[in-house]
């Protein structure tokens, strides 16, 4: 089968991958952009919550109006919409092989720009794994994605931000919340608002504490609470888990690109020097895939990533490259030294790392 | 439960279909995945784990975890929370290992 050509190859129709999508296709760049869902933006379209942190020039919006934002601005370019599709591997002449679920085809693409973003971790205890139990992003999009209340009463294992905002949309579609359960022995959220938000509605977080055992025949009913040397047991009927995330890498493994660890960045990320580029010479990366940060950062290195990948194409004059790169590498370090200085001094340092592959051609999940 | 009156994003859920799950019918909105639908229904047991038997559900939603399995209109090991609900569908938990072998798996 002859393969579909095509400039960019963009894996991923999120904050990152449709950001990359603007930079190239308004510079004249025949784009095709592939995503398993159906719909553009990914998990932006869940997020009902103001995002803090966006770059300067965007106004302080949610995020499901930052998904409705980026596909807009992307209407008046001729891109090639695979929406519905997976990449599901890679033929030996570096074509790359995509499914719409019933046949396979092959798409040849001069540069490919992965965005695949995140995944989020599991928190283990005795029985985690009774319908009921889910990550705090599954019952977010429960509630705000497919409209369906995921529990009547909950508890949340973890305090990040992201579960105090989930905590509170939960809370006004009528789940009661019957404490945030953290191990630690302080909140893990920076929002200090949000947390006096959560505790002045009633729900109680427990520091020093954890799940000791699920219980329940078919789904989970009642959950053991151990605080110390105090036990008790709550009954509920969904457990949020909120175990941080990690980088998708599927995609990465498959072309042979090279890891390092990066505790701050969510474990194992690619290998990618400062124009965003794995070595595979080809292939770039944006967003999540580059390291876990807040949805600002993700637009930058979406842009980054795009520009980049002009240049490599020379759909950019050499000034204009140099005079964006500069100003977005000034905007990402603004955006990630406000919000989380740790991932900005572990990008560098993952950056700094390029020359030298802990891993090579290796399969480690 | 169907969230009717969303608190930020309105009453989304308008247009009624009818899933069945076990042969039982159930109300789903077309906007929905399969797996919700279901939970919306208080059906949260999709399916049982091979080794050890035991329960297994929605975890993800993202099509990640692979825990929401489920026969969907013949087809054995569907992710259901990737699946949007169409009227009609007929929904069976996956308590076997999957029929990978025949002529409607193209073997």
């Amino acid at each position: 089968m002859n393969a579909v050509e095509t400039d960019v190859l963009i894996i991923g129709a999120g904050p990152a991958g449709l950001a990359a999508a603007f930079e190239t296709a308004s510079r004249g760049l025949q784009v095709t952009l592939v995503d398993e869902s159906k719909s553009m933006g990914g998990q932006l379209v869940q997020q009902t919550q103001v995002l803090s942190s966006l770059p300067s020039i965007y106004q302080p919006m949610c995020g499901f109006e930052l998904a409705a934002h980026l596909s807009r601005q992307l209407e008046d370019f001729e891109i090639r919409y695979l929406l519905g599709h997976r990449v599901i591997g890679f033929y030996k002449d570096g074509s790359v092989g995509i499914t719409d679920e019933k046949n396979v085809f092959p798409l040849r693409a001069k540069k490919t720009i992965v965005a695949t973003g995140a995944s989020e971790n599991a928190i283990a205890f005795p029985k985690w794994t009774l319908p009921g139990v889910m990550t705090i992003g599954a019952a977010q999009t429960l509630m705000n994605r497919n409209f369906v209340q995921p529990g009547k009463n909950a508890v949340i294992v973890g305090s990040s931000d992201f579960a105090m905002d989930v905590a509170l949309q939960l809370s006004k579609v009528g789940v009661r919340i019957r404490g945030i359960v953290e191990k630690n022995t302080g909140v893990k959220a920076n929002g200090t608002e949000k947390v006096e938000q959560v505790r002045k509605i009633g729900i109680p977080i427990l520091l020093n504490s954890s799940i000791k055992e699920a219980r329940g025949i078919g789904a989970v009913s009642e959950v053991d609470i151990q605080q110390g040397e105090d036990i008790w047991t709550e009954k509920v009927d969904l457990v949020c888990v909120d175990g941080g995330r990690s980088p998708i890498l599927d995609i990465f493994y498959q072309l042979g690109c090279s890891f390092g660890h990066q505790e701050e960045l969510g474990g194992w990320v690619p290998q990618y020097n400062n124009d965003f580029q794995t070595d595979c010479e080809n292939v770039f990366l944006a967003g999540n895939a580059a390291g876990i940060s807040t949805q600002g950062a993700l637009l930058v290195t979406g842009m980054l990533a795009g520009i980049n990948v002009c240049a490599a194409l020379g759909a950019i004059s050499k000034e204009a490259v140099e005079e964006g790169k500069q100003s977005l590498w000034k905007e990402l370090e603004s955006i990630e030294t406000r919000s989380n200085l740790k991932v900005w001094q572990a990008r560098n340092q993952h950056i700094e790392k390029f020359a030298h592959p802990v891993l090579k051609d290796q399969f480690i999940s | 439960m169907h969230i009717k009156h969303h608190p930020v994003l309105g009453e989304q859920l308008q247009k009624t279909i009818t899933i069945y799950f076990n042969d039982l019918p159930y109300t789903a909105y077309e906007q929905q995945t399969v797996a919700a639908a279901l939970m919306a229904n208080g059906i949260k047991r999709l399916g049982s784990s091979r080794n050890l038997v035991q329960p297994r559900g929605l975890f993800c939603t993202k099509g990640r975890c692979c825990s929401c399995y489920a026969t969907i209109n013949g087809e054995d090991h569907v992710r259901t929370c990737q699946t949007m609900v169409e009227d009609g569908m007929k929904i069976y938990p996956n308590d076997e290992d999957p029929e990978v072998r025949g002529e409607c798996c193209g073997d």
